[in-house]
């Protein structure tokens, strides 16, 4: 790759990850969250299948 | 008026084991497939390196539309069979929709000023991709601020269908109008040289949406059963 243009290209790749990761941290707090929360109002475990 | 909830407990149930590993499939696809688009794609004659982000730019747009075509089956699937789990899926859908459409729109800006020398023009393309991304928004804050669940869901069908139906305006916009974006990059309009490259990132993030659309949905199965529970306790309750 040529210095060209190279930061536009890293900051494409850079904020296509930020936003991936962003959204994969999110989806995963949610998920956990809500199974915690399930388990706490069904009696069930966590981990188990609800 | 029927509002079928009751499958939700079996639809959080599900097949939820298998999906962490086809998360870990998904992140390594996407890995695999930049590194060898960047690696093995030469520097574009016209724009050089920045070319690159169109392995980027492009599959996010495929992948909002493939969202929002979601949201629009089952919003309509959810009018006409008036099932929670439609429902929940559109809105699924839509949350990963919109990041995916807001990516879109920073990746474009980001190609924009170097290759036209603009971040931002009113261009129709640009244009209507920021009112399909602006509709998405109200979409989710609609859902965000009706409390009462069939309400939320019907209101929201109707949204998510008119607003899907934004998305081949999105398309066709560079054809109908004279714009300032380039016809649509496809595997057939380009130097197959830059056709793996495409290739591979567009399934990588078909994979990605999958996923996230599965985990948000999962997610959401258990916050209306969590609800649900709530709501029998809370008659079982007032009839004691």
């Amino acid at each position: 790759m040529t210095g060209q243009n190279l930061q536009f290209v890293i900051a494409a790749y850079g904020v296509t990850w930020l936003v991936i990761l962003g959204y994969l941290i999110r989806v995963h707090r949610t998920l956990g969250r809500a199974r915690l929360e399930h388990a706490r109002v069904t009696g069930a475990q966590p981990g188990a299948s609800q | 008026m029927t509002y079928a909830s009751a499958s939700i407990p079996a639809v959080a149930a599900g097949r939820a084991d298998r999906w962490p590993w086809f998360g870990v499939f998904a992140f390594a696809f996407l890995i695999l497939s930049q590194a060898i688009a960047i690696i093995t794609s030469p520097a574009d004659r016209d724009m050089g390196d920045l070319q690159k982000i169109m392995y980027v730019h492009v599959p996010a747009a495929w992948t909002t539309f493939i969202a929002f075509f979601v949201v629009l089956v089952f919003s309509l699937r959810y009018l006409w069979k008036r099932r929670e789990k439609d429902d929940l899926l559109a809105a699924s859908a839509a949350e990963v929709g919109a990041t995916f459409n807001g990516l879109t729109l920073i990746l474009g800006m980001i190609w924009g000023r170097p290759a036209w020398g603009v971040w931002w023009t009113w261009d129709a393309r640009l244009t209507s991709t920021l009112v399909l991304f602006l509709i998405f928004v109200g979409y989710l804050s609609l859902r965000a601020f009706v409390d009462d669940a069939e309400r939320r869901a019907e209101w929201s069908a109707v949204v998510g269908a008119l607003g899907a139906i934004n998305v081949p305006i999105v398309y066709m916009s560079v054809r109908w109008w004279r714009t300032l974006h380039q016809v649509q990059s496809t595997p057939s309009s380009m130097d197959p040289a830059y056709v793996l490259g495409l290739r591979l990132n567009a399934f990588a993030f078909l994979f990605i949406l999958i996923y996230f659309i599965r985990q948000r949905y999962h997610a959401a199965c258990l916050q209306r059963s969590t609800e649900h529970a709530e709501e029998m306790t809370a008659l079982g309750g007032q009839q004691s």
